[in-house]
Parts: C-alpha cells; sequence; structure tokens
C-alpha cells in the first residue's frame, strides 16, 4: 500500500524530531561546551560604531579587537554573528550565541533579565549636533526642540529624564536605528540625538563638517558590558569572560584597545556597579 | 568623502551582495517551482483531504506575513531542537513561501485551460502523459509564464527581508555601509538603483522565454 508507506514516513519523521527536541533540551554547561567545540559564539550588530561595524566589508571595532583577546585568554575562536539589534536579545535566548557583544547599557532593569560581564567602557548619554549650529551650546538648550534617540535604548530614558527637568520639555523622537537619527538630524529635522558619549564623538570624528558633540554629558554614570543568559548554564562561561576581561586591563591590552577606538582610557569599575539608574 | 567616492568606494561590496540576493532568489524560485507543482498537484486531487492539505498550506504561507515567517523558522526551530544556519533558514522561508503563490499560478494557468483541448486530445486517443506533455503544459506555461515572472520580481524585492536573520545580501550590506560611513543616501540610492537594474534583467529573461514559448504570436 503505497499511502501507508507514506503515513509511517510522516509518523516516523514526527517521532525523530520530537527526540531530537528531548536531547537538546538537556542542560548544560555553557563553557564547557564552548570549550569542547573550541569555539566562541557571539551575537552582535555591525552598526554600533566605534564598536562594531564594517570597513570595506570587515569586521572592525573595539568589539572585533577585546574579543581577539578574550578568545586568546579562554583558549578558543571567536565567530561572531551579525544581526539586526532587534534580534540579537532574542537571538541569545533562542540559543544561537553564547553570549551578546553589542554592547548593551548596565541598567538596574536589565540586570534583572541578563547577566553582564564587567564594565569595557563609559555609556553616560550625551549630545550630538549640527556642526555650527550656534542654538545648541549645552545639553539644556535643547528645552522646547525636537530631539533624537534610539528606541529602547538607555540613553533614550535618560534624555526624557532630562528633558522632564527642563522648562519647555522638548519634542524627543524615537529612532529603531541610531543612524537614521543622525540622517534626521543632518537633514535638519531635529537639533540633536543622544546616545552614548563614545558613540557620538566617533561619528563626529569620522564627518567633523557636518556634527559635533555638545558637552558636558548630562544624566547618570552608566558603562557598558557584554551580555549572556540569566540562567546557570552560563554563570561559568561569564565568570572566565570576567576574568579574562581582568587580565587584559591588568597588562596593558584594554589600554590600547580603547585608545585606538575612543582616543583616551576610559576608567572602569573592576567590578559590575550598582547601576544608578 | 564625497558622494562619488563613497559610492564608488563601496560599490564592489553592494555587487558581490547583490549577487546573494540574485542568486538567493533564483535558488529560491527554482526550490519554489517543484513545491509548488506538488501543493498544485494536491490541490486538483480528486481525494478530498489531499486537496484540503494544499489549500492549507496555500493559505498559511499566503497568510502569514514572510517576515514573520522568517523569524518563525530562524527563532523558534532551535526550541525544538532544530539549529539553522541564518542562510538555510533564508532559502527555506523564501522557498516556502514564493511556493504559495506559484501554486496559485500553476492552477490559475491549467484552469484556464479550456476543457475542450483535454477531451479533443482524448478522442484522438492520445495517453494521458501526451495529453500532459503535447496539449495542456505548452499552453498553461505560456499563460503564467508574465505571472511567474512577476512573481520572480517580487521575490526578488521581498528578499531583503532576510536581513533580519542575518544574511548580508543587498539592503543589510547597504545599511552596514551606511552606518560605517554616514552617508546613508548616497548608499540607498545606489542600493535602489542595482535592484531596479536586477528586475530589469529578470524582466528581459522572462520577454526572452516568453518569445520562446510563442506567446507574442498567440
Amino acid at each position: 500500500m503505497k499511502r501507508g508507506l507514506w503515513v509511517g514516513l510522516v509518523a516516523a519523521l514526527v517521532g525523530l524530531s520530537i527526540a531530537g527536541a528531548a536531547s537538546a533540551g538537556h542542560a548544560d554547561d555553557v563553557l564547557a561546551k564552548v570549550k569542547s567545540k573550541g569555539e566562541l559564539v557571539v551575537g552582535t550588530e555591525m552598526q554600533f560604531a566605534p564598536f562594531d561595524f564594517l570597513e570595506n566589508g570587515a569586521q572592525v571595532g573595539l568589539n572585533a579587537d577585546l574579543f581577539r583577546e578574550i578568545g586568546k585568554e579562554l583558549g578558543v575562536k571567536v565567530t561572531f554573528v551579525d544581526l539586526p539589534w532587534d534580534g540579537v536579545l532574542p537571538g541569545l535566548e533562542a540559543k544561537k550565541f553564547d553570549v551578546v557583544a553589542g554592547p548593551v547599557t548596565i541598567t538596574k532593569e536589565r540586570m534583572t533579565r541578563y547577566q553582564f560581564t564587567l564594565p569595557i567602557a563609559d555609556a553616560t548619554v550625551a549630545l550630538l549636533k549640527r556642526a555650527g549650529d550656534d542654538s545648541v551650546m549645552k545639553p539644556k538648550d535643547i528645552a522646547g526642540k525636537a530631539v533624537g534617540g534610539g528606541k529602547s535604548s538607555a540613553q533614550l530614558d535618560q534624555l526624557k529624564l532630562f528633558a522632564e527637568t527642563l522648562p519647555g520639555k522638548a519634542d524627543i523622537r524615537e529612532y529603531v536605528d541610531n543612524n537614521q537619527a543622525y540622517a534626521d538630524l543632518a537633514a535638519g529635522r531635529i537639533v540633536a540625538v543622544a546616545n552614548s558619549l563614545p558613540n557620538i564623538s566617533y561619528v563626529a570624528a569620522q564627518r567633523p563638517d557636518t556634527f559635533a558633540v555638545v558637552t558636558p554629558p548630562f544624566g547618570q554614570k552608566v558603562y557598558f558590558g557584554y551580555v549572556g543568559r540569566p540562567d546557570e548554564d552560563s554563570k561559568t562561561l561569564m565568570a572566565a569572560i570576567d576574568d579574562a576581561l581582568r587580565k587584559i586591563e591588568a597588562d596593558g591590552r584594554m589600554e590600547q584597545i580603547q585608545k585606538k577606538w575612543f582616543g583616551l582610557k576610559m576608567d572602569l569599575p573592576d567590578s559590575v556597579p550598582e547601576p544608578g539608574f | 568623502m564625497s558622494a562619488i567616492k563613497v559610492v564608488i568606494h563601496s560599490f564592489p561590496l553592494l555587487l558581490q551582495a547583490a549577487m546573494t540576493t540574485f542568486v538567493l532568489s533564483l535558488v529560491a524560485t527554482a526550490i519554489g517551482l517543484v513545491i509548488a507543482a506538488l501543493v498544485c498537484a494536491l490541490g486538483l486531487s480528486k481525494r478530498r483531504w489531499l486537496a484540503r492539505a494544499g489549500a492549507v498550506y496555500v493559505s498559511f504561507f499566503r497568510g502569514v506575513p514572510l517576515l514573520v515567517q522568517l523569524l518563525l523558522i530562524y527563532y523558534f526551530l532551535p526550541f525544538i531542537g532544530i539549529d539553522v544556519p541564518s542562510l538555510v533558514a533564508a532559502v527555506v522561508g523564501l522557498s516556502l513561501c514564493t511556493a504559495a503563490y506559484l501554486a496559485e499560478i500553476l492552477r490559475g494557468g491549467l484552469a484556464s485551460i479550456p476543457p475542450g483541448q483535454r477531451e479533443a486530445g482524448e478522442m484522438l486517443g492520445l495517453a494521458k502523459s501526451q495529453i500532459w506533455r503535447r496539449l495542456l503544459l505548452p499552453q498553461a506555461v505560456r499563460s503564467m509564464l508574465p505571472a511567474i515572472v512577476s512573481e520572480v520580481t517580487l521575490l526578488l524585492k521581498a528578499s531583503s527581508l532576510i536581513s533580519v536573520i542575518g544574511v548580508a545580501e543587498l539592503t543589510r550590506t547597504g545599511q552596514n555601509i551606511a552606518a560605517s560611513t554616514y552617508q546613508p543616501l548616497e548608499i540607498y540610492a545606489t542600493v535602489g538603483a542595482i535592484y531596479l537594474a536586477l528586475n530589469l534583467l529578470l524582466a528581459a529573461g522572462g520577454g526572452m522565454m516568453e518569445r520562446r514559448f510563442g506567446l507574442a504570436r498567440r
């Protein structure tokens, strides 16, 4: 009977996939898995200069340099997966990769949902404006004007809090992608973009004719870190990355990498600080 | 960098990405056509449950946005223990989706042939396979070609969606370059021009095939 054969085949396939699902659900230590595979898989978005971006089709930035050193310390190869930012944290939860590079601003709320590594950079928020725009000389000059920020970013939240304190508030526009915000700033639709100081300093350095940084930064001091899943299985991996970061910091490699991408050395706490925000 | 310099500088990368877009779209169309033929055969089956299965396939893959299908394939399958690399997820998603549309085009093409054609074949004593090969298929293909070419151009543009699962196709590569040069306008204009060129190429190919199948003479 031909049809009987088909039914049997389908039943066998379904049975196999259920068996596969059962074995994949088995818990495993992530560090042990990374070491046995010899590969650390890192999820990121390569549109976040100077941390992670593409130059002539090749990945460059602080993440690439820092993870190369982390990989050496762990004795494994590092492979990056480039996804739109919306997909990066869901991908971490779907175990598409072991850790997320981002980096991600360490906030109180996020600490309840993820594990963070040690801080790797200052993430304090500052404003980017059009070069030569005299109407925005200090952060509070944005009162009553249109300002942009990255949707659901910690920097946008700080911008909102800051705007509340201003007379006449500010018209805050949310962008899915920071680069759209920069484009709107250049086009004159908004007067400033709020983002972390390292990000906007890099933008201004790349296009000095178009953009300038408004100093000083404002709001709470916050830091960038890398992110792992909150489960027990990820604990050992996160601890191993922290140990690697301490070593990289101690022997001066961190300073070298920071100078290369930020133009200066950032002082970082040697434990994950309690975020004030 | 000046506008022209940015475009010239990024053009080789964009072209390479355009190849990915083009090849993936054609591969997905080829696989999609095979699936579509099966689905169409199911739909035309006299067994009720087979015909129902074909209809369910078409309504699911036409009714759920391709973006959601891709996300399901890429993010959901790992939860049930099947880890698909992004390139595989992309080809699977595009093929399954375009197959639903192609199946309907095939069904429409076959339905457009008057029943008298088949009856005439039977009267002349032609075998079933001969009726299909010599009578029905040539006429059906002829009437389906414009719709198929149009579906391929739609797929080529829809393939920009696979950027959400991390395939560096044309749109994603354009975004990446725009993000590192901070000159989005120049890059997106170039990306748009490349899509247009690819689709003109497809339309020209479609035109050649139509002439080959004698559509113009009809």
